[in-house]
């Protein structure tokens, strides 16, 4: 080694000189990296592989704009994501801030897991900023005395209709319980159904938008089981009265969402009910699907289920306003998550609900504009939302209580097995 | 004073009894036992003992509750969900055990003779065994969906009506056992086979020259000398079914309205969809005392013989 550098001593000299020039050119972006705060983000898949992608530039154009801060982006699959989560915080490695589903932060913040965020919302109020967010939105994270977390997207359950199926049958566009209930049978024929549903979580939905729509409730004003209260009971029979009409699919008991959304799409059913990326994911088939206007219950009432999907600070954080700095910005330049992203979920920001891309859209604006004023949680008829909701809706309770009324069996029996596993999930 | 040297001449009978241990060589396999007991503490002894703990507990897996004593025990033995997933499992192990082995035991009999493409066969049949279960149970799904679905297809080409598979209880239950059995019989097949190889070929002719038929020479030579391999695959084959989580999982989350939810996808509702850390560890150490009761019990059997 000393005989090839005393062989080459100009090389060697140059080489220094590169290395030592490398050296005193690097040391202050060296400086400046080490001296960055690192934040971990923990986002959730939120659209198709071109979200991840998207989330990934948003985060990379907030490390630019703030060198003095720098975020790394782990994208996190629905699957066991409770299991995810849970593990992360009781081993100390939770991230400094994630996205999560619309219980998520009540329920990991009754575990002391989450860092309420009421100074944030008081200086987007200062701002001005919060009236920038939909009604019923941010106040919707509100759980004793606390905002626990930013709304960032609305999940929503519509009803979709076949315009094929419908102009076939000569049937108009339902507006109201009664007429879909007709339509649904006028629609049912040649091997076809009017109605297709699923036996999963996605299932249970349309137990929820049912009793909501009729102006019920899972729950009393001071977070009792409600289940059988007259509303309830009226909406349960309703769908009960049309999977008796034969309307409704009989695989809908073994569907889960995705074999339910193939169902309609390739044309075996007039209506389902599912969230607003429906018609984008449709392909080829979306011409034939339309968005049925709020339907009318039986007193007339008008609603559906909502989640608002958030974005949360943990306690275990080291960098709380670095954090606060961070959310702040992403809350408000999130829209690429849609015009790149193609995100299913509806924006909360007014600023990116006025957005063209969302607006040229012609099924989402109108969901936009005409569900999302009308929708509720499944904390309905108690004030806010609390952390047993995560275990009502996780539980499978009410799932079990959709395949048996898609089987046809009577709604009093099977309302009594879910209130008693729902009493006991809830401890009454 | 005085103390000092009486702890100096322990220490050194200790490292002096220490020395001479490891210099017999007796302590060679506990040393090289040691990495595994040690990452058999950590990885198993150790979550298995906090599992046992919670079951006496409320709480979640981020905020410990209270000591119940056996109140979670107590709550499940009056639980119709628990009962009900006790009654399936006891149902899918049986008759997934005895489904695969009289598949496996017909089939290895099969690959034991000199048929032909005997090579392609006996990896054809390896197939429901090596393909992921997230791919062979989601292919079952399309087959058994609904009306349009390849199973209703063929049931309408001889004019009958659909069956919705996995929208009916019993259906259901079926379609998970059947499943099952197809996802387990290639490794009855394969082991009864290798134990077929082994066995000596002078038995079979000793009993031929004595006049057996084929039928009494499988019964009074092949079948006695599967027996042991039999028991073991048997229990082996228990134990698994009980445990597994897949089948029933991927093919119908445990419904319709629970009707093929055994104890395993019982417990993880319990934890994970219902947050009671306390109640599924009681399920998973039930499954455990079960299990092990069971092996307990067949193995002593099969010493008694």
């Amino acid at each position: 080694m000393t005989t090839k550098a005393r062989a080459h001593p100009r090389k060697a000299g140059m080489l220094a000189s590169i290395a030592a020039a490398a050296l005193i050119g690097l040391a202050p972006m060296a400086a400046s990296s080490a001296d960055a705060v690192k934040l971990n983000f923990w986002d959730m898949i939120w659209g198709p592989p071109e979200y991840i992608d998207a989330a990934k530039e948003l985060v990379g154009e907030f490390n630019k704009q703030h060198p003095e801060i720098q975020v790394e982006y782990r994208s996190v699959p629905w699957n066991n994501w409770y299991q995810t989560f849970v593990t992360a915080i009781s081993s100390g490695t939770a991230p400094d801030i994630s996205t999560g589903a619309g219980y998520q932060a009540v329920q990991l913040y009754d575990q002391g897991a989450i860092r309420p965020i009421d100074d944030v919302i008081e200086e987007l109020k200062a701002d001005g900023e919060l009236d920038d967010f939909l009604p019923n939105t941010v106040d919707t994270l509100r759980y004793d005395d606390h905002y626990v977390a930013l709304p960032w997207g609305i999940d929503i359950r519509v009803w979709f209709y076949r315009k094929d199926l419908l102009e076939q049958a000569g049937v108009k566009v339902p507006t109201t319980w009664e007429e879909l209930r007709a339509a649904a049978k006028a629609t049912t024929k040649d091997g076809k159904y009017g109605i297709v549903a699923s036996g999963d979580t996605g299932g249970s939905h349309f137990l929820y938008n049912a009793i909501l729509n009729n102006g019920g409730g899972m729950f009393t004003a001071d977070r009792k089981l409600d289940l059988k209260s007259d509303r309830n009971m009226e909406a349960f029979e309703a769908l009960a009265a049309m999977v008796a009409d034969g309307s409704v699919s009989p695989a809908s008991t073994g569907y889960n969402s995705d074999d339910r959304r193939a169902a309609f799409n390739r044309g075996q059913a007039a209506f389902t009910l599912d969230g607003p990326g429906l018609i984008a994911q449709a392909g080829a088939e979306a011409k034939n699907i339309g968005v049925l206007p709020p339907l009318a219950g039986p007193h007339g009432d008008k609603a559906t289920i909502f989640w608002v999907n958030n974005i949360m600070v943990y306690e275990q954080t080291k960098h709380p306003d670095e954090v606060k700095t961070f959310l702040k910005w992403w809350s408000k330049n999130q829209l690429p998550l849609w015009t790149k992203g193609n995100t299913g979920q509806l924006p909360t920001r007014k600023s990116i609900a006025a957005d063209k891309a969302i607006k040229d859209d012609v099924a989402r604006a109108y969901v936009l504009n005409n569900y999302v004023p009308i929708g509720k949680t499944t904390a309905t008829n108690a004030a806010g939302i609390f952390p047993a909701l995560n275990d009502v809706e996780g539980e499978g309770a009410m799932q079990s209580f959709a395949q048996e009324l898609w089987q046809g069996k009577p709604v009093g029996p099977i309302v009594d097995t879910a209130e008693t596993r729902l009493k006991s999930i809830l401890k009454e | 004073m005085t103390v000092q040297p009486r702890l100096a001449g322990e220490t050194g009978s200790w490292r002096a009894s220490a020395r001479s241990w490891y210099a017999s060589g007796d302590a060679l396999p506990f040393l090289l036992l040691a990495p595994s007991i040690v990452l058999m503490l950590a990885v198993i002894a150790y979550p298995m003992l906090t599992g046992f703990m919670y079951g006496f507990s409320t709480g979640t897996l981020l905020k410990p509750g209270k000591f119940v004593g056996l109140d979670n025990y107590l709550r499940l033995l009056q639980s119709p969900d628990f009962l009900h997933a006790l009654w399936f499992s006891l149902l899918f192990a049986v008759f997934n055990v005895i489904g695969c082995y009289v598949l496996g035991l017909a089939l290895a009999l099969l690959m034991n003779q000199d048929v032909p493409f005997r090579g392609f066969f006996r990896v054809a049949l390896l197939l429901p065994w090596i393909v992921p279960s997230i791919v062979s149970i989601v292919s079952w799904r399309w087959m058994m969906a609904d009306q349009h679905a390849l199973f209703n297809q063929i049931i309408g080409a001889f004019g009958g009506s659909p069956i919705y598979f996995l929208s009916d209880q019993n259906w259901a239950i079926a379609a998970v056992i059947v499943i099952k059995i197809w996802r387990s019989f290639p490794f009855m097949m394969l082991s009864l086979l290798a134990a077929l190889q082994g066995i000596d070929r002078s038995l079979y002719e000793a009993a031929a020259l004595d006049g057996a038929s084929r039928w009494n020479q499988l019964r009074f030579v092949t079948m006695p000398q599967l027996r042991n391999i039999s028991i073991v695959l048997c229990l082996l084959m228990t134990i698994w079914t009980v445990n597994d989580f897949d089948t029933p999982w991927l093919l119908t989350q445990g419904g319709p309205a629970n009707a093929t939810e055994n104890l395993v996808l019982l417990a993880y509702r319990y934890t994970f969809g219902r947050n009671d850390v306390g109640l599924g560890s009681a399920v998973s150490f039930i499954t455990l005392i079960i299990l092990m009761v069971l092996v307990v019990v067949m193995l002593r059997r099969q010493r008694e013989r």
